[in-house]
């Protein structure tokens, strides 16, 4: 699902935030990258999602070739993926259920399928009570799972999330992980970010661990009993 | 498969996606509606200009049509046939480019002009009448070009008849509404092009405050298209907002200028009143204002979008 070999990204004349990087992630796998702030989880996760284009390397995502992706197959790449930010980016001038729609509005679905499958990832993440509230109304964790149930709602086969549990509890970040997980478990790849080494390392799941943007370590913890 | 790319549902979906834009459109329209009713205004103005200079350019053309002195056309049927005469008067009957026309033999000439004169016996020297019978032609039109194929008809007919048109100032006043007209269309062009920016930027300025939500679209995959789609709208809707308020200023302008435009006709003793503009041209003022609100969201939105993160 995710291959990238040898990746290098450089911002600028400043150092290089990812050097060398390789990673593989196959299809209906879940991993994490770990790292403190900084180390290039944010632009590893960027390269990914093609927001970003590498300096060096190359990067194979869900059949797509991004160093040869056309500005015309962008959209189409993009729509195949589902994208978790730290600070949620939720659009304040609607209400919770049209910022979880807006997938689906760009991939024209129609009123009532999309009423359905709206609801239906408001009800995942357990916010379908709050469909109609504006979304500044909410905490910082019910935001995060809007931000969520919009990533998921167009069923994307890869889901990409950048420190999707940095603002909250460890309770409420325990959930948050767990949900990815269920996801998982329904055949959606999942490669997830978080500096929080110790609640990634509980979820027995493969780890890439990232200092100054090189890979210091990788593990394969064994799967949770 | 997708719902939204199912064959079958495709044109229903699209149908929604395009309600849906302009819906949000009009919704982003009416949460600041002080801008919006500006960039109306603005275009309003800009197109009520040039329309109320044609209404008075129209009427002027009319003008020709209520001086009280129509083209003649006179035939002199010295060197004519009288088989000749009579085709020409069996034509004469037929064509509907003729108002109305009237035989003046020679004698009945020669009597007119001598009453015309202050001593009538100034011409008893003259042995014979030397003047030709005549046809006098009033057609039924002013217009230059209908007024030459119609002389040249009548002379194709009676090839020996002299043909002399009196309509110069027909053509001169043609000539003039002529010139008015490329005046006008090079204002228009001038005024289109400066709306059309106007609007271009008001478009810009909007995407740039919804830039949050075109980022994370974006990302979700958004097209080039999707993302226009409601500027578009947008365009359309201040267009069409535009061309009502210029229908509006140019109506009340012209009723407006009806009294002092009759008054200072009548100093001149014309008959002539400023009469409103019809809906043909009322319809072509709001499409004027949708061409030009689409083009403007269009130049605008191009511009803005590429520009976007």
């Amino acid at each position: 699902m995710i291959h990238l070999q040898r990746v290098t990204k450089r911002f600028g004349s400043a150092a290089e935030a990812l050097s060398n990087v390789s990673l593989r992630v196959d299809s209906g796998a879940m991993a994490f990258i770990t790292g403190p702030s900084g180390a290039g989880k944010s632009t590893l996760l960027r390269l990914i999602a093609g927001l970003e284009r590498p300096t060096r390397g190359r990067i194979r995502v869900n059949g797509y070739d991004l160093e040869r992706l056309s500005p015309r197959a962008i959209p189409s790449f993009r729509r195949s993926i589902g994208l978790v930010f730290q600070d949620h980016r939720l659009l304040f001038d609607r209400p919770v259920f049209d910022n979880v729609a807006l997938p689906l509005e760009i991939l024209a679905y129609r009123r009532p399928e999309m009423r359905k499958r709206v609801r239906a990832a408001l009800d995942k993440v357990g916010l379908l009570h709050k469909e109609a509230a504006n979304p500044r109304t909410l905490s910082a964790g019910e935001q995060q799972r809007v931000g969520i149930a919009r990533a998921i709602v167009h069923r994307p086969v890869l889901l990409l999330a950048d420190e999707p549990t940095g603002n909250l509890d460890p309770a409420l970040s325990r959930e948050i992980l767990r949900l990815f997980d269920d996801f998982n478990g329904v055949g959606m790849t999942a490669l997830i970010a978080s500096h929080d080494i110790g609640l990634v390392e509980r979820m027995g799941k493969p780890i890439l661990h990232l200092e100054n943007g090189r890979v210091e370590a990788r593990a394969r913890p064994e799967p949770r009993t | 498969m997708r719902p939204g790319h199912h064959l079958l549902n495709a044109f229903p979906a699209w149908m929604e996606a395009h309600r849906d834009a302009a819906r949000r459109s009009l919704q982003r329209r009416l949460q600041a509606p002080i801008l919006s009713l500006i960039s109306i205004a603005v275009l309003g103005f800009i197109l009520a200009l040039p329309a109320y200079l044609w209404v008075l350019l129209d009427n002027a053309r009319s003008l020709s049509a209520h001086i009280d002195h129509d083209p003649r056309i006179a035939l002199y049927l010295d060197a004519v046939e009288a088989a000749t005469v009579a085709d020409l008067e069996r034509y004469l009957e037929t064509d509907a480019r003729v108002e109305r026309w009237t035989w003046i033999d020679a004698d009945t000439a020669l009597a007119r002009y001598r009453e015309g004169l202050a001593d009538p016996s100034l011409l008893d020297w003259m042995e014979e009448n030397p003047l030709p019978d005549v046809i006098d032609v009033v057609p039924a039109t002013t217009d230059p070009a209908t007024l030459d194929a119609l002389r040249d008809a009548l002379a194709g007919i009676a090839p020996g008849a002299g043909v002399v048109s009196d309509d110069e100032w027909v053509r001169q006043l043609n000539s003039l509404h002529q010139l008015g007209l490329r005046i006008l269309s090079v204002v228009g062009v001038l005024l289109g092009l400066g709306a059309v920016l106007i609007l271009a930027l008001a478009t810009a300025s909007e995407l740039r405050e919804r830039q949050e939500e075109i980022a994370i679209s974006r990302i979700s995959g958004a097209t080039h298209r999707f993302l226009r789609r409601p500027s578009l709208y947008g365009g359309l809707i201040t267009g069409l907002g535009g061309g009502v308020f210029a229908t509006i200023l140019l109506l009340s302008g012209t009723a407006l200028s009806q009294a002092p435009l009759a008054d200072a006709a009548a100093a001149f003793e014309l008959d002539f009143s400023l009469s409103l503009p019809g809906a043909g041209p009322l319809a072509n003022l709001l499409l004027a204002g949708l061409v030009l609100g689409w083009l403007g969201a269009r130049l605008g939105s191009g511009h803005a979008l590429r520009d976007a993160p």
